[in-house]
């Protein structure tokens, strides 16, 4: 680079994107600190000052991320994967063990979550996939995917760490979408996994409500191979009519019952390969709440502390219920809630405001990058971004099941934030690079 | 501007979807929060206060266990007091003065209570368990001295107390404190790590029952977690778990105890007409209350690496050859569809060859002479069921009948961990061995040697069937569910039926009058001596490889002439692992003398004339 490519460069840096980015990282920091103050005003957490810390080593990271030419070293991606996948592996053999998952890996203290890592591997991974299968079928293109996918998924979901694993889908969905694959195909695969959790939770839906017709579906193995036949005959007859007579509502029919099946038998099969008490775990995600005081209590004291907080919120370490320490994971996975209360309404519109700046900074970079690659490496981390937002926001809300998935560059955790911030650096590189040659 | 490809217009589509999704996202979570901080925000509010209340756990008492009679107490409760740290209410500078005093009146050390308490830089709001077992006279002297003791506290706890229950605690079983990976099972039933869960016998079968709901005590707080003056304490009463009262009759598991004594073995006896245990010993067993006891974890390793194995319940969770006993299939059978004629004789000479091996009845050469099927019985000669077994019955009918008695099948005992046994079938040593089925094989199991196994509680079941003439009631140890409050009945266990044969009733009563023969003329004429009731059975002396030494079986039911409902099962079962005595027979006929004398074991002992400690025999005896 030659003193003109620099200034340009730096012309060129998408300065929104980091000033959102910076700005939720200082709001993060804050609720960090305030979630460590306990009733009495004690300072009883030093958490903030490693976010902080973390912080600072992590704008070195970003930097570092943007200066990369990712779209010019594209074919090197695999390089990144693999790294990611040996760290995954490395993990599950000498990983340390926090909160029921092998997610740990590092020595005195120190550690790192390859499962964060992982995701920019694999976007970069993917990307490049997409970018050199332009003539592929959609049908090819969903099955290599879901190859690729199928490596750091099951290496993830063998720690067991079910909200890490689930962040890959929504990142694939948006970079399948992008790379013209049908929708038919993308919106089969999604219908797919949410009916494997439907089926797969009924059981314990049933043990908690009891319903006679359930139970015996559940119980009897027998009842349910004659639904499954059931329905095998109904696709095969909606399949026939679909070829004879052509009428669309044949092909919708024989569609959704496909992936009827699909989900019945994938249940199934998992419901065979796993042990109960591994279904259990990842059923938490269903029913989230192993608080022993009776269910409900994360949620409930969330979506209390936040509408207490009100049009201004109650001010900076003034709510009461973020320092009566009735949240558990205050500072990580229900960090919102602190600043829906302390902030009020008007802050979390300037959260919002925040993210949807990096949101349509995304939107933006897709719409212009100027190579294929790169549109699938932003749509991918939009994807992250955007589901990470979904997910931690809504769980805090009340409506979205308690997944354990931080809230990008605010909840406290060294491994996302750096993930995250690394995420931005790529995005930054991307952008500044966009109208060089 | 260059011309767009239609793929590039396609995917500008596709972008805008997406931004559409995403951006309709952020609005409707907008919208929900405005709705909730703004519009319902004094719902919130009042909910915020409604939820600052500090909220204390009163465990519920765990249900009480009963013997038959309803008024022999075997499980229990005692008040105990639990000492707690909060550590985030312990200031740091008095922490040490704090864990000294403790730790002096306590009469712990203080390493002891340090090794609790976590780090104090990690903060940490949950509270710490330090003793379970204060006395009142600790809990009082910290009460009136609580200023000196900021962030202790305390609660009284009902625990788990067991009476001197001797071989009723393999029935009983105990509890234990919830392992992680229960926990995470248990976690939507409301269980915290604190609590005790059954982890045996009754306590495990029927935890949901005896656990009660605990209740709370709750009082509003301020925001620095102090009392609101004026506001009385809220209050929701723990539920007592319920009452069991259980099918054993404590005096007659006195006497079975005691007429099996210390020999590795086990007893049950059985009300066929209804399926209750009314009595299920096993030795050696354990006792319940080292389970509660503080060391209760050494005490656990102790008997689990025990050789004597003291945690089987051998009475329903071991299976053994059933010998003998299983000759009474074979009558069954014969008495059924006449496989050979009842009185077609078959000559025993002490030993036959077959398969290029000798196989000796137990009665050596000259042997027992010409019998037919009831003399065959009565004598449990060998040589008569090997031959029938082999040439008449045949394997399949053997089999088929063994199952119409339920060997090889659960018996579905509301106990934990049964042991199902194992009827060998041709197909099965198939799968098992890659072998075929010879008709050695089925000689074997003709006399319920070789591969068969069976559970005492399944040979006492044999018995239930064949008073009841072809009916099997499932075996249950719980009798009635009651309140533990007011004592009300609220469930009564009713006889389930588990099997019904297909046999003819006629055949039972020829079945029940040869085993009456056994008993008056056949083997154990000499054991059985008691005068008060008529008993009608079957022997069995098992080969397990010792020269000198066979397990011992007795199954018999009695008294023989009364209707069923009136009637016992007695299943007596000695190991070989204990000096050879052939003291199964010895024992049911104390235990039955006993039972209808009104005498304890040893003087029902007396009475029938055999020393309870027993006599070393040499030889083998059927």
């Amino acid at each position: 680079m030659n003193l003109q490519d620099i200034k340009r460069f730096f012309g060129n840096v998408d300065y929104f994107l980091l000033f959102a980015t910076f700005s939720l990282c200082g709001i993060g920091i804050a609720a960090i600190y305030s979630a460590g103050v306990d009733a009495n005003g004690l300072v009883v957490s030093n958490e903030y000052i490693k976010q902080l810390l973390w912080f600072f080593i992590g704008i070195f990271l970003l930097i570092g991320a943007s200066l990369i030419d990712f779209s010019r070293f594209k074919d090197t991606s695999w390089i990144f994967f693999a790294i990611s996948v040996f760290l995954l592996i490395l993990t599950l053999l000498v990983g340390k063990v926090v909160n029921g998952s092998r997610s740990w890996l590092g020595f005195a203290g120190l550690g790192i979550q390859p499962a964060e890592f992982a995701k920019i591997a694999t976007v970069l991974m993917l990307a490049r996939y997409l970018d050199s299968s332009e003539f592929d079928s959609s049908f090819k293109k969903l099955l290599k995917t879901g190859c690729i996918l199928a490596i750091p998924l099951v290496l993830i979901l063998a720690q067991p760490d079910f909200g890490s694993a689930l962040v890959f889908f929504p990142a694939a969905i948006v970079m399948l979408t992008l790379a013209d694959v049908d929708f038919r195909y993308i919106l089969f695969g999604v219908l797919s996994i949410v009916g494997i959790f439907i089926f797969l939770s009924i059981p314990l839906y049933v043990q908690n409500h009891p319903n006679p017709i359930l139970y015996m579906l559940v119980t009897q193995d027998s009842i349910l191979y004659v639904v499954l036949i059931f329905i095998l005959i109904l696709s095969i007859i909606s399949s026939v009519g679909w070829f004879k007579f052509k009428k669309p509502y044949y092909y919708w029919l024989s569609y959704s019952l496909a992936i009827l099946a699909f989900s019945i038998a994938g249940a199934t099969a998992a419901n065979k390969l796993l042990k109960p008490y591994q279904i259990e775990r990842l059923l938490v995600f269903i029913d989230p709440n192993i608080d022993p005081r009776g269910s409900g209590w994360n949620i409930l004291q969330s979506t209390t502390a936040i509408g207490s907080g009100g049009f201004w919120g109650k001010g900076f370490l003034e709510g009461t219920h973020s320092h009566a320490r009735y949240i558990p994971q205050q500072s990580t996975d229900f960090i919102f809630s602190i600043i829906a209360e302390e902030f009020g309404f008007v802050g979390c519109m300037v959260l919002f405001a925040l993210y949807t700046i990096i949101f349509v900074r995304c939107f933006v970079l897709m719409e212009t990058s100027k190579d294929r690659f790169s549109q699938f490496v932003v749509g991918g981390i939009l994807g992250i971004f955007a589901f990470h937002f979904m997910i931690n926001i809504g769980m805090a809300m009340g409506i979205m099941p308690v997944t354990g998935i931080p809230l990008y560059f605010v909840s406290y955790g060294g491994s996302a934030l750096w993930s995250g911030l690394i995420s931005i650096g790529i995005l930054t590189g991307i952008s500044a690079r966009r109208y060089s040659a | 501007m260059i011309e767009m490809t239609v793929l590039q217009k396609k995917i500008t589509r596709r972008i805008r979807i997406l931004r559409m999704l995403i951006f309709s996202l952020v609005g409707v979570y907008s919208v929900n929060l405005f709705s909730m901080q703004v519009l319902r925000k004094q719902l919130f509010e009042s909910e915020a206060e409604r939820i600052s209340i500090q909220s204390t756990r009163i465990p519920a008492p765990r249900g009480e266990i009963y013997d038959r009679s309803g008024t022999r107490l075997l499980a229990g409760n005692i008040e105990a007091y639990s000492v707690y740290i909060t550590p985030s209410e312990l200031p740091s500078a008095q922490r040490k003065t704090v864990v000294n005093n403790l730790a002096r009146l306590l009469n712990i050390s203080t390493d002891d209570i340090e090794s609790k308490l976590p780090d104090p830089k990690a903060y940490s709001y949950g509270r710490v368990v330090i003793t379970k077992n204060a006395s009142l006279a600790v809990i009082a002297e910290i009460a009136t001295r609580i200023d000196e003791f900021p962030g202790v506290s305390w609660t009284s706890k009902p625990l788990r107390d067991y009476a001197d229950l001797g071989s009723l605690s393999n029935i009983v079983g105990y509890v234990g404190s919830i392992t992680r990976d229960e926990y995470k099972l248990l976690y939507n039933k409301g269980y915290t790590l604190e609590d005790l869960t059954g982890k045996a016998g009754i306590e495990l079968m029927y935890e949901d029952l005896l656990r009660g709901q605990d209740g709370w005590i709750s009082k509003a707080v301020d925001v620095h977690g102090k009392d609101i003056a004026g506001n009385a304490a809220r209050v929701q009463a723990p539920v007592a778990g319920k009452r069991l009262i259980l099918a054993i009759d404590a005096n007659l598991q006195k006497i079975a105890e005691d007429a099996l004594g210390k020999r590795q073995g086990s007893i049950i006896v059985l009300k066929p007409s209804t399926g209750e245990v009314l009595a299920m010993v096993t030795y050696p067993y354990y006792d319940s209350k080292v389970f509660i006891a503080d060391d209760a974890g050494r005490a656990y390793l102790e008997l689990l690496n025990n050789t004597q194995k003291p945690l089987l319940n051998r009475a329903y969770q071991a299976s053994y050859p059933p010998a003998s006993t299983f000759k009474t299939i074979l009558t069954a059978a014969i008495l059924e569809e006449e496989f050979i004629s009842l009185d077609k004789t078959v000559y025993c000479s002490g030993e036959m060859v077959y398969g290029g091996r000798s196989w000796s009845c137990h009665v050596k050469k000259p042997g027992h002479g010409p019998l037919a099927l009831e003399d065959a019985l009565a004598q449990s000669c060998d040589i008569y069921y090997w031959t029938v077994g082999r040439d008449y019955i045949g394997v399949e009918n053997i089999v088929s009948y063994a199952q119409d008695f339920g060997y090889g099948k659960a018996t579905n005992i509301d106990l934990p961990g049964e042991n199902k046994g194992l009827l060998p079938t041709p197909s099965w040593k198939e799968e098992t061995y890659n072998e075929i089925w010879t008709p050695g094989d089925t000689m074997n199991l003709s006399i319920g040697q070789g591969y068969m196994l069976a559970s005492p509680l399944q040979v006492a079941n044999m018995m239930a069937m064949i008073v009841n003439d072809g009916v099997i009631y499932k075996p249950h140890v719980l009798k009635e569910v009651r309140d533990s409050g007011t004592g009300a009945l609220m469930h009564e266990i009713q006889p389930e039926v588990l099997h019904t044969s297909s046999i003819s009733a006629e055949t039972f009563e020829k079945l029940r009058s040869s085993l009456r023969n056994v008993v008056v003329n056949g083997t154990p004429k000499a054991a059985i001596s008691t005068k008060v009731v008529q008993i009608a059975g079957k022997t069995g002396t098992a080969e397990i490889g010792l020269k000198d030494r066979w397990h011992s079986w007795f199954a018999s039911f009695g008294p023989y002439d009364a209707p069923p409902k009136d009637q016992v099962v007695v299943v007596t079962m000695i190991e070989a692992s204990n000096p050879w005595e052939w003291w199964a027979p010895y024992a049911a006929n104390v235990i039955y003398q006993a039972m209808y004398a009104g005498q304890t074991a040893q003087e029902a002992a007396e009475t029938v004339g055999v020393r309870l400690e027993g006599s070393l025999i040499s030889g083998r005896r059927e």
